[in-house]
């Protein structure tokens, strides 16, 4: 077992290590002449992994007057807020509306027409609102994030086995204990299943947000649609790669409170 | 002898499921009494309503016509507070350990903690469940899961069972062990039963009483009294001749039932 861990992580150790090499070197050859910038791949458009970790480096010195920490800092900062809020408002929407039948009956056309809005149409009326700061972008991750949970917890809530519910009712259930103990954890596992999506749809928001945003709101979205003014393509790799390791360590938390509170399901069950 | 108290009694009662053109009449006018300490099983071919009337019994559906009065109270909606049921299909929570599965009675009603783990600990030892106390549902097998579904059944003392073929889906062996297991409990604390299944010989073995159904619509085919000696030993008394006249009375009126029309 931890053998099989070991060899998975040098593959992909090995895999990260090829491309960077790969890129590196192909950007590194000169086509034709000897005129620079006159390359097979330009190194212009792509940058090269050199150049990006000498800007990463600059990025991070305090010779600038928003060190990229700081940027990554408030992209955390408003998708930790926007997710979190529209976990819990999208799961308790969920819980009503599935319990519920005849609210979700009047609700439906609403929520069905809300949902397909592109949310990226709302950027604009939303930073009018609520201005070029964090509560904006922190709206926006709510807006995508809330849907998303919310349709999995209606869809679990609705799902709930009808004979648990008789059963627990026969042990002498109330109402209200029927929600905690059967109605909510069988919703859980269906609002889980929504939470990794959910966590890159409210990166999304947020940058999103940051490309209008302008400097007050900040963030990693801030530092790529500034270096595309300036044509500056390791700065926008340096933010891409930012961003990434963002979504892998939120990937992973969500994954270990998931193994934590799903710990009874078949897939977590040693054997 | 001062006859028993009746303690569920079934009142002409239908039900008929669909309406106009689609309708699907499921019992017929099925009328018996089952009283206190009986242990009583329904049979019938498959499709003959016997689910139906234990789940009106259970509150859980509602009589076109007919009455069921549990303890003197007419059923209706919601189950009898004196009534456990055991269903069918794995009712176990998934998302709780054995332990906590067994304690769920006892959490509804508020029993303290303490007196809480006592009944849970009693509860298991006497399923054979120890050493599984903080196991997940997902890690055992159908005959334990439906061990555990009958502990939390019973731990909350219900004076009336019903019990919808709760070993229909396991294999013979297991069945015959549960089957035992079922009738020392039953003979510790001597509730009224009622069980419904499609098995024969597992009515034969368990009840003091069968009834025997038709072909839908559901009707009362033939009340048996089943005069077999207790306490009884579930495998040897299939090898007794009294087994096996009073099996080959009740197959003779089920298998016309069988015949296809």
């Amino acid at each position: 077992m931890r053998r099989d861990r070991l060899t998975i992580l040098v593959w992909q150790l090995l895999i990260l290590v090829t491309a960077l090499v790969a890129w590196q070197y192909l950007t590194g050859i000169k086509a034709i002449s000897r005129t620079p910038g006159l390359y097979w791949i330009d190194p212009f458009f792509i940058s090269r992994p050199s150049a990006i970790a000498e800007r990463f480096v600059y990025l991070m010195s305090p010779r600038v007057r928003l060190t990229v920490w700081q940027m990554a800092l408030s992209t955390v900062q408003s998708t930790v807020w926007g997710f979190l809020v529209g976990i819990s408002t999208g799961f308790v929407a969920g819980l009503v509306l599935g319990r519920g039948d005849r609210l979700a009956r009047v609700f439906e056309p609403y929520i069905v027409a809300f949902n397909s809005l592109p949310r990226i149409a709302l950027v604009p009326l939303i930073t009018m609102i609520f201005g070029f700061g964090l509560l904006a972008k922190i709206v926006l991750a709510w807006s995508i994030v809330f849907f998303i949970v919310f349709f999995n917890t209606f869809q679990g809530t609705r799902s709930v086995d009808a004979d648990l519910v008789h059963s627990a009712r026969f042990l002498g259930a109330s109402e209200r204990q029927i929600m905690t103990s059967v109605i909510v954890p069988s919703a859980l596992a269906w609002t889980f299943a929504s939470l990794t999506p959910s966590i890159s749809f409210a990166l999304i928001g947020v940058v999103v947000g940051e490309f209008i945003g302008g400097e007050s709101g900040g963030g990693l979205g801030y530092l790529i649609i500034q270096s595309l003014g300036t044509l500056n393509a390791a700065d926008m790799m340096v933010a891409l790669f930012v961003l990434g390791a963002i979504g892998i360590v939120m990937a992973l938390g969500i994954r270990q409170v998931e193994a934590r509170l799903l710990r009874w399901r078949p897939e977590y069950q040693k054997r | 002898m001062v006859a028993p108290r009746v303690r569920v009694s079934i009142r002409s009662l239908s039900k008929t499921f669909g309406q106009g053109p689609r309708e699907v009449p499921a019992v017929s006018d099925v009328s018996f009494e089952v009283h206190e300490r009986e242990f009583v099983a329904i049979v019938g071919p498959s499709g003959c309503g016997k689910s139906t009337i234990l789940n009106m019994v259970g509150g859980l559906v509602t009589p076109s016509a007919g009455e069921i009065v549990v303890d003197g109270q007419t059923v209706h909606g919601a189950p009898p507070p004196t009534v456990g049921y055991v269903f069918q299909k794995d009712t176990v929570f998934p998302w709780r350990t054995v332990e906590d599965n067994v304690a769920l009675g006892l959490e509804y009603r508020k029993v303290p903690a303490a007196q809480r783990a006592a009944r849970v600990r009693e509860a298991i030892a006497l399923a054979g469940l120890q050493g599984f106390e903080e196991a997940f549902p997902a890690t055992l097998s159908g005959g334990m899961r439906q061990r555990v579904a009958l502990m939390r059944t019973l731990v909350v003392d219900p004076q009336i069972l019903l019990m919808d073929e709760p070993f229909g889906a396991l294999d013979t062996h297991t069945k015959l062990n549960l089957h035992a297991e079922l009738l020392s409990l039953w003979h510790a604390k001597q509730q009224t039963v009622i069980f419904v299944t499609h098995d024969l010989s597992e009515a034969i073995t368990l009840a003091d009483r069968i009834v025997v159904m038709t072909r839908r619509p559901g009707r009362i085919k033939l009340l048996y009294d089943v005069k077999l000696p207790r306490p009884r030993d579930v495998i040897r008394i299939r090898e007794s001749d009294e087994y096996l006249r009073e099996y080959g009375e009740v197959w003779h009126a089920l298998g016309e039932e069988f015949r296809p029309a």
